[in-house]
């Protein structure tokens, strides 16, 4: 890929004489930034997850669609706490092959995770798995390319896959049963016990609450299909602004536990503040 | 720039992962179009595609709260009994309606006490819908075997 195609917005470094050494500071902040949210992310539903972990060492079903590995408790438990190790490894490691190693280890664990019987549904493990490919192609780029040029990409892939995850949520709601707000009625607005549908329950009459249902349905879809569509068309800056906006808001205004799901992407996001501006020369190359 | 300098070297990781971000993108965009696009994904929600390789490859798809997805439970076989009261309506779930059964608390409400369970899925997507009915049979030690007993 030409560098046009990830020009971004010229953003000012600190210091344009002094840019940053391969694998430090700017870039290694981008990976620490991201590597902290995906972790973050990934701990979120601790408590959950570790209840989980009981109800699936009484509880198991048998499932001849899935394969016997996928069905055990233990594969499940302990991928979930390897993609935890990775993380930390890759970030204590330091060293390139180090941190490489273990992205790869967080990739697998995490793919393991999203077909498991026990987790495939966990939207976590989906978008963890996108950043934790952006995370193992960063790391194999650290100490390669020059720190402006390799956080340019970076940001650019960050708001492709961003762009990407939204516009997934977007067309499954393409649907008469999220435009006419009735599934998100069902799931919040009806008795969800959350901070927001808590004080709407309170303070309108249930006519109007499933008239709000509608709307809010309406306008999750909308904020979805255009930015999924124009968000990885932004300039790296607003880019990144508009989706860590994006992605905590859903979060802060639905559903707590879905923090788990966006703590990464707001990470992931957040790497577009880091790039720097090109020096003049090779502007204009 | 000198040859101690970093370089931007040859990427082709970086390519590899665009072309499966095009991939997915272009699966998305013709799924509303494409009824037999949209009927994958339904069967991908209900476990029920045709082989454990093609669901699993599909699993980095991102689906957050995608389509209208019900579900019901019951204690008794369908048409065992015919209730005086209605039914409540199904209600919906934001994804994978099979959740509900398998996935952590939903596996624990509705099969601690080892009984049988009957649990009818409806996934549903600009008109078309898909319906799968499961017998969950306790066999003993915790243990429930997932039977699928009806098929729409």
């Amino acid at each position: 890929m030409s560098d046009q195609v990830c020009e971004v917005s010229p953003i000012v470094a600190d210091d344009d004489n002094s840019l940053p050494v391969p694998g430090s500071g700017r870039v290694l902040s981008a990976y620490l930034v991201v590597q902290v949210c995906l972790f973050l992310g990934l701990v979120w539903k601790w408590w959950y997850f570790q209840q989980a972990d009981q109800i699936y060492q009484q509880i198991s079903i048998s499932d001849s669609f899935f394969p016997d590995w996928l069905e055990s408790p233990r594969v499940v438990r302990w991928a979930y706490l390897g993609s935890l190790a990775g993380i930390i490894l890759g970030v204590l490691g330091m060293l390139p092959w180090i941190r490489q190693v273990c992205a790869a280890v967080v990739i697998a664990t995490l793919g393991v995770l999203l077909v498991h019987q026990a987790s495939y549904n966990d939207m976590t493990f989906a978008t963890s798995l996108w950043v934790a490919i952006w995370t193992f192609w960063f790391s194999t780029r650290m100490e390669r390319d020059e720190p402006a040029f390799l956080l340019r990409r970076g940001a650019f892939l960050a708001r492709v896959i961003g762009s990407m995850i939204l516009l997934g949520g977007a067309v499954g709601k393409w649907t008469p049963e999220y435009w006419s707000g009735d599934v998100f009625y069902d799931i919040y607005f009806r008795d969800r016990d959350y901070w927001v549908f808590n004080y709407l329950r309170e303070h309108t009459q249930p006519e109007t609450l499933r008239t709000m249902a509608t709307w809010y349905s309406r306008k999750v879809i909308v904020v979805e299909t255009v930015v999924g569509l124009g968000m990885w068309l932004l300039p790296a800056k607003i880019a990144a602004a508009v989706g860590v906006t994006i992605f905590f808001s859903i979060a802060f205004f639905s559903n707590n536990l879905l923090f788990s799901v966006l703590w990464c992407l707001v990470g992931l996001s957040a790497v577009g503040f880091f790039v720097i501006r090109q020096p003049a020369a090779e502007q204009t190359q | 720039m000198d040859q101690q300098s970093p370089q931007r070297g040859r990427d082709p990781l970086f390519g590899l992962i665009l072309i499966g971000i095009v991939v997915v993108v272009i699966w998305l965009m013709l799924m509303p179009c494409f009824p037999g696009l949209a009927a994958v994904t339904l069967r991908r929600f209900q476990l029920r595609t045709d082989s454990f390789p093609l669901w699993a490859i599909q699993a980095p798809v991102p689906s957050m709260y995608n389509f209208g997805n019900r579900y019901e439970v019951r204690k008794i076989p369908e048409g065992l009994l015919e209730p005086i009261l209605p039914p409540p309506p199904p209600r919906y779930i934001n994804h994978f309606p099979t959740r509900a059964m398998t996935f952590a608390f939903g596996r624990y409400v509705h099969l601690h006490d080892g009984s049988d369970r009957w649990i009818t899925f409806w996934s549903s997507y600009r008109g078309q819908t898909l319906e799968t009915k499961v017998h969950l049979k306790p066999v003993g030690e915790g243990r429930f075997e997932w039977l699928v007993e009806g098929r729409e």
